[in-house]
This record gives C-alpha cells, sequence and structure tokens, in this order.
C-alpha cells in the first residue's frame, strides 16, 4: 500500500487491489467463518470441562495442571511424536534430496520420473493407503513373504511395539515426493560454473556436494526442514488406521494427535483434547522457532553481504 | 434497458436457478405430508440387510411416514452419535447397548417413553425383566431388541477332524479352562489350526472371570472391584493355555486386542478354531463362515460358579433431538411387536423379548437361530445376576485393560507387574471419572 495520502486513499487502495480481494474472497471467508471460529472457541475449550452433551464448565487451568503433571499417557505420546519427528524427517530429507541429485543429471523423459517419484506424496496422506501399508507389514503381509523368500523369518512389524513405529516411519520417508520436487528446482538454481572451477581444482564428488551443494542448497534444506517438522507433528491418519485407532501396540503408536483423537471422541474430554491442541500447536511453534535461530548459523541466502 | 448483456443475463439466470432450488428444498415440506423418522444403528452386513428390508416394509405398510436407514460398524457408530449430539441433530431413533445407554440418559440425550406407552408405543407384550432393564429411577426409557449372553463359537469341521465330541470330551455348558488347553492342543496337534483364541487381551473372558471369583466388577462405591490376585490368576490361565500350544502365538494375539470386528475373529479367519463373542453375534459370523459352527460357554474354574450374565443386547432408543416422536415411537413399536417385522429381523439381535414374536419365530428358524434359541435352553440356571449399570469410566478401564495386556501377549513384563500397572490405571480413570 504505497498511497496514504488523501481522503480517497482507502477507496483507491480498494479499487486499485479489488480483484486480487475478489480472488481472495473465497479463501478469506473460509477462514474467517470456518477457521478462526473455531480456533478461538478451542482456546476457550481448552480451559473448560466439556463433554458435548453437557454445557462447558469452566474450570481454569485444571486440564494443564493435569496434563503435565499426572497424565502418563500425554508423556508416552510426546516420546512417540518425538521419535517420528527427529527420525522420519532427516530420513525423509536424505532420501529426498539423493533422488533429486540422481534426477539432476539431465535423464531422459525426467518430467515422467518427477511424476513418478511424486506420487507417493499425493497418496501417502490417505486411508486407502494406510491400509494397504497394514497389509504389506501383517505377518502374512508382502514384506514377510519376500523376507521368507530369502529365508528369514521376519517379526510381527505391526503388533510389536519395537518395530511398529518403523511402520510409519517408512510410510513417511515413501512420501518423499514434494520435497524432492523442491530439492530439484533448488538444485538447478546453482551455477554449473561453480562445479566446473571446483572440478579444475581437482574437487572430488564429495568435496563438491558438501563444499557447492550443500551450502548453496542451505535455503532450501532450511525451507523444507521446517514444512516437513510441522507435517511430521501434525501426522495422524496413518497412525490412526495402521494402530486401529488406539495407538496400539501398548501405545507405540500414540501419536499425539491419536491421543487427542482418542480423548476427544473416545472419552469425550472435549476440554481436554483442546488443551492438548494447544500444546501442540505451542510444541511446534517452539521447535519452529528453533529452527530459524539456527538457521542464523548456517543458512545464508546468495544476495546477502558477508 | 431491456437489452440483454452478459451481466443481467447471469443475473436473470442465477435468479432463475435460485428459485428452483429453493422450491425443491422446500418440496417435501412444502407439498408433502410425510413424517420422517431417522432411524440410526450399528451393525455389520447381515444386521444391514435386515434393517433395511425392515424399513422398506414399514414404509409400505404405512403411507404417510418415511422411515430412513443410517448404519456404521460399531466402532465408528458411537463418533457419529456424538457429533450429532454436538450439532443437535440425533436421528429419531438410536440404537443403543446396555452400559453406555445409561450415560446417555443420564446426560439427557436420550428421552423417556412413558407419555408413548400404550399410544403409539405397544410393550404389553414385552418380558418384564427387558422393561426393567430398559428403566432407569421409575422412568421407561429402552425398548429391549433382544436378549444376549456370552457365547463361544467353535468350527465343528475342525473340532471332529481332532476327534472332539462335544459333550463327551467337554460339557459346552460346563468346561474348564484346563478343558480347553487340552481341547485346543488336540485341535492343534490333529489339524495345524490353533484350537482357540487367545483370551488374554478380551474383557468379556475377562469380566466372566471376576463374577467366577465370585466377586463384583464394580464396588457399591463405584471402585473397582477386581483385585491383583484375580487379574494375575486370569492372566496366568491363559499363559498355561497358551504355552500348551492351544492358541496362535502371543503376537499374532497381540495384533488383534481390542479389535470388535466379527471378520477378525479366529474361527473366522481359520486362524483358530474357537472364538468368543456376544450371543447374538453368532447369526452374523456364521453368515462370513462356510463351516458350520457349534457352541459353548466361556470356560469356567472347577467351582463353577456362573460368570456369564444375560442382558439386553441391544435398545432402541427415542433421541432429544426427534422432530416427530409420535411417528417414531410407532416405529419402534412396529419394530419389537409387528410380526411380519420381527419374522425378518430373526434372531440376528438376540432372542426377542416379546412373547408373540418368539413364538412366531421358532419355527421358521435358520440353523445359526436355532442354535442360538438351544444355547439359550443350555445356559438356563447357569448365568449370573445382572449387575447395576457400570459407572462412568468403565468403558475407558475396559479399553486400558486391553491395552496393558498386549504386555503379557508380549512377554515383555511379567504378570504381577503388568496387573499392577492395570490396576493403578483402573483406579485413576475411576477416580477422574
Amino acid at each position: 500500500m504505497r498511497t496514504t495520502e488523501g481522503p480517497y486513499a482507502m477507496e483507491k487502495f480498494f479499487r486499485r487491489n479489488f480483484a486480487g480481494y475478489a480472488f481472495l474472497a473465497p479463501w478469506l471467508i473460509g477462514f474467517f467463518l470456518l477457521a478462526i471460529g473455531p480456533i478461538l472457541a478451542s482456546l476457550w475449550l481448552s480451559f473448560t470441562k466439556y463433554n458435548i452433551v453437557r454445557p462447558p464448565q469452566w474450570i481454569g487451568l485444571d486440564n494443564y495442571i493435569y496434563m503435565f503433571e499426572f497424565d502418563d499417557r500425554f508423556k508416552k505420546a510426546l516420546q512417540v511424536t518425538f521419535s517420528f519427528v527427529v527420525i522420519s524427517v532427516p530420513a525423509k530429507l536424505i532420501f529426498a534430496l539423493g533422488v533429486a541429485m540422481a534426477l539432476d543429471k539431465g535423464i531422459r523423459a525426467i518430467g515422467w520420473y518427477r511424476a513418478l517419484f511424486y506420487l507417493p506424496s499425493i497418496l501417502g496422506g490417505s486411508i486407502a493407503v494406510a491400509i494397504l501399508w497394514r497389509q504389506l507389514f501383517n505377518y502374512d503381509g508382502v514384506v514377510n513373504s519376500a523376507l521368507r523368500l530369502v529365508g528369514l523369518d521376519g517379526p510381527y512389524w505391526l503388533a510389536d511395539p519395537k518395530y511398529s513405529l518403523w511402520t510409519l516411519i517408512v510410510l513417511a520417508v515413501w512420501q518423499f515426493g514434494s520435497p524432492m520436487l523442491i530439492f530439484l528446482a533448488g538444485l538447478r538454481a546453482i551455477p554449473q560454473e561453480l562445479y566446473e572451477a571446483a572440478e579444475i581444482d581437482a574437487a572430488g564428488p564429495v568435496r563438491k556436494f558438501f563444499a557447492i551443494t550443500v551450502p548453496l542448497l542451505a535455503p532450501v534444506i532450511f525451507f523444507n526442514l521446517v514444512l516437513q517438522m510441522i507435517e511430521a507433528f501434525k501426522s495422524f491418519s496413518g497412525a490412526f488406521i495402521i494402530s486401529g485407532g488406539s495407538g496400539a501396540p501398548l501405545d507405540s503408536l500414540l501419536f499425539f494427535t491419536v491421543y487427542l483423537y482418542d480423548e476427544a471422541f473416545s472419552y469425550l474430554r472435549m476440554g481436554y483434547a483442546s488443551a492438548l491442541a494447544w500444546v501442540l500447536l505451542l510444541i511446534i511453534a517452539a521447535f519452529t522457532a528453533i529452527a530459524f535461530w539456527t538457521s542464523k548459523y548456517w543458512v545464508h541466502y546468495e544476495n546477502e553481504r558477508g | 434497458m431491456s437489452r440483454l448483456n452478459r451481466r443481467t443475463f447471469m443475473t436473470k439466470a442465477g435468479a432463475a436457478a435460485g428459485s428452483v432450488a429453493v422450491l425443491s428444498a422446500l418440496g417435501p415440506q412444502a407439498f408433502g405430508q410425510d413424517k420422517q423418522v431417522r432411524h440410526f444403528w450399528w451393525g455389520n452386513p447381515e444386521r444391514d440387510r435386515r434393517t433395511f428390508a425392515v424399513i422398506d416394509l414399514y414404509n409400505s405398510k404405512n403411507p404417510g411416514t418415511v422411515v430412513s436407514g443410517e448404519t456404521l460398524g460399531f466402532d465408528d457408530y458411537f463418533t457419529k452419535l456424538t457429533t450429532q449430539i454436538a450439532g443437535g441433530n440425533m436421528p429419531d431413533v438410536i440404537q443403543q447397548g446396555y452400559g453406555v445407554l445409561f450415560e446417555y440418559i443420564a446426560n439427557g440425550a436420550v428421552v423417556p417413553l412413558d407419555d408413548y406407552v400404550g399410544n403409539s408405543l405397544d410393550i404389553s407384550k414385552i418380558d418384564q425383566s427387558a422393561i426393567d432393564a430398559g428403566t432407569v429411577d421409575g422412568k421407561f426409557y429402552a425398548l429391549s431388541i433382544g436378549a444376549n449372553s456370552h457365547m463361544a463359537i467353535y468350527n465343528s469341521r475342525l473340532f471332529e477332524a481332532a476327534g472332539i465330541v462335544p459333550g463327551e470330551d467337554f460339557d459346552p455348558y460346563g468346561y474348564t479352562y484346563d478343558d480347553l488347553a487340552r481341547i485346543g492342543a488336540q485341535v492343534k496337534e490333529a489339524t495345524g489350526v490353533p484350537g482357540t483364541d487367545d483370551n488374554t487381551a478380551d474383557y468379556q473372558n475377562f469380566s466372566d472371570f471376576i463374577a467366577q471369583k465370585g466377586v463384583k466388577m464394580f464396588n457399591p462405591d463405584g471402585t473397582y472391584g477386581a483385585t491383583q490376585e484375580i487379574v494375575e490368576e486370569y492372566w496366568s490361565i491363559w499363559q498355561t493355555i497358551r504355552d500348551a500350544g492351544a492358541t496362535p502365538p502371543g503376537p499374532e494375539s497381540a495384533g488383534l486386542a481390542g479389535v470388535a470386528d466379527l471378520s477378525q475373529l479366529g474361527v473366522v479367519t481359520g486362524k483358530s478354531a474357537m472364538s468368543y463373542l456376544w450371543s447374538n453375534q453368532l447369526v452374523g459370523a456364521q453368515g462370513l463362515m462356510e463351516d458350520t459352527l457349534g457352541v459353548a460357554m466361556y470356560p469356567n474354574t472347577p467351582a463353577m460358579v456362573p460368570g456369564s450374565i444375560v442382558q439386553p443386547s441391544q435398545f432402541i432408543c427415542l433421541t432429544r433431538d426427534s422432530v416427530d416422536p409420535e411417528a417414531a415411537t410407532a416405529y419402534m413399536s412396529a419394530f419389537v411387536n409387528d410380526l411380519d417385522i420381527t419374522a425378518i429381523l430373526g434372531l440376528e439381535r438376540g432372542i426377542p423379548s416379546q412373547v408373540d414374536v418368539r413364538e412366531a419365530l421358532q419355527p421358521n428358524l435358520s440353523p445359526a437361530e436355532a442354535l442360538s434359541v438351544e444355547f439359550f435352553a443350555g445356559i438356563q440356571g447357569k448365568t449370573a445376576p445382572l449387575d447395576p449399570p457400570p459407572p462412568s469410566g468403565s468403558n475407558e478401564v475396559e479399553q486400558t485393560f486391553e491395552r496393558v495386556a498386549v504386555s503379557v501377549l508380549l512377554g515383555e513384563k511379567s504378570i504381577p507387574e503388568v496387573a499392577t500397572d492395570f490396576l493403578a490405571q483402573a483406579k485413576a480413570i475411576l477416580a477422574r471419572a
């Protein structure tokens, strides 16, 4: 908004930007009518005891106090979620970067490969794939049948808490398509002269990767890291379906979101579930803030001086 | 001014489309006098088929009323109902189970039927015990649609192949956990299929066991009745059966803990020869199988103290949100009294509580239905009295049991440790509820 002077400033502003707002309108209407109301309501509900049928009852900070002092499942849910984020996000990024670098070599029919590798990202969050995953990792499933062919006796992937989380980590890594596409764009933006210059100086592929690719890709890595981290914290449908909605076995798949759902819809503790949701929001915000803070030390933008 | 440019054209077309939409939205109310009744139940394919046939029949018999049916699996049913309560759009007639029902009554989501009894709702032929089961504080809320009890079902072909003759090798109406270990191992030996599902994480069996030990699950003050000894003994008994080779491996059973789906029962999937359910589920389970099912009670201790109860399997209830309670209760009345309708329903929801209905059904029973009638004759005098409604939180205790029992199945922790853990959690849950 450049012109703020004069009596007609507002009118001018709207006339000039009308088309933009018109196009934004569906989203804005959706946000104000459908999102902001429930968000504020859930903040209020988090300070109440509310079982849907009876009106909410104000209980102050009781939900939060109970959560941090007495709730062992809450702690378990945090532990499971952190394990998932800490393992799946780096694994997914490394895998996505690897595939992106392989595709960056000017292969023929690259468009096909890109589409093919992106496909799991579209399908991955769906209920159908979660059910399929369940079948794959069943004791009599495809994975164990394949292992049996090479003479290995696979474990009970889903029923044994030692392995169950790994099936979901694999599911997450499999959905590497969207960070891969972003990496691919980032790789394209790295000037080839730098690699050529490095080759003249006899740098090997490893040296080139760490001295050129990683530093120049840092902003893209950072972007992917933040995005994937938020997504991993919010991950729900896979864990919900694969654990049968309960976080089973032995709460090893009790993702924060699954616990929240269980509290809300199995036990009708809507107030408590709202409090859990706000804690999750704060955790995500904190982690994002930490990521931004550390980025000062390892992310450098090309147009920066210094 | 009447030139038709694009803008005026669009406006007029829009107005025309809008008025059509408004008219059609008003349609049913404006032009028809039909009374609408929504009926919502949980079920299985067999139950859905029968219930939709009932609705069609009722609609054709009662012009002027349009009943529509909605159905979901048990797990999703209450989630949807909950959101409907929040939205104030519960269906008129809902299915309820013993236990959860009382929370709905306490919350006011289900309303009393007394005003309709004798008018739109006829309960004159319903068993007094069924009416009592649906009565709270002197008000009648819930219409029983069938009596139910715990039942073990076995694959007759596999039992025969193992040379097990019911009545000789074990008494289906009074056998012990030791008997079960013996015949289970025998079936495994002869057929390769483990003889029984593993009930370590099965709360239904555990609740039987508590009663078999002469203890009430909940004390009068609402605290949990089962003791450390009882929990340990229960898991040890199943450990013995598992160690005898009579069940699928522990981790396999762990994967099925808390799964309520009939299609996942060991006897249906072929992973065991015997599974445990509610007697009204026999018809549904048999519908999923080729082999013929045989029936038995749950196993017992040598003392043979009755553990299983007979209780209404399900109720139909009128909700707070019903638009036309007269029409809804008339439909409910037909659902339990009309002989054409009850002929379609058969025994799929349990043994009917209406005396004429029972007599009318007798000659036309399917083999599975005849078997459940025989079962009810067999368990007479061998069942425990019905407990008062469970306190709130009991549902969560049940799910906690199913969760922690998994570590027994996986052999991760010792039985005493898990039992202590379970009882501590149960205590905390009941205190919080």
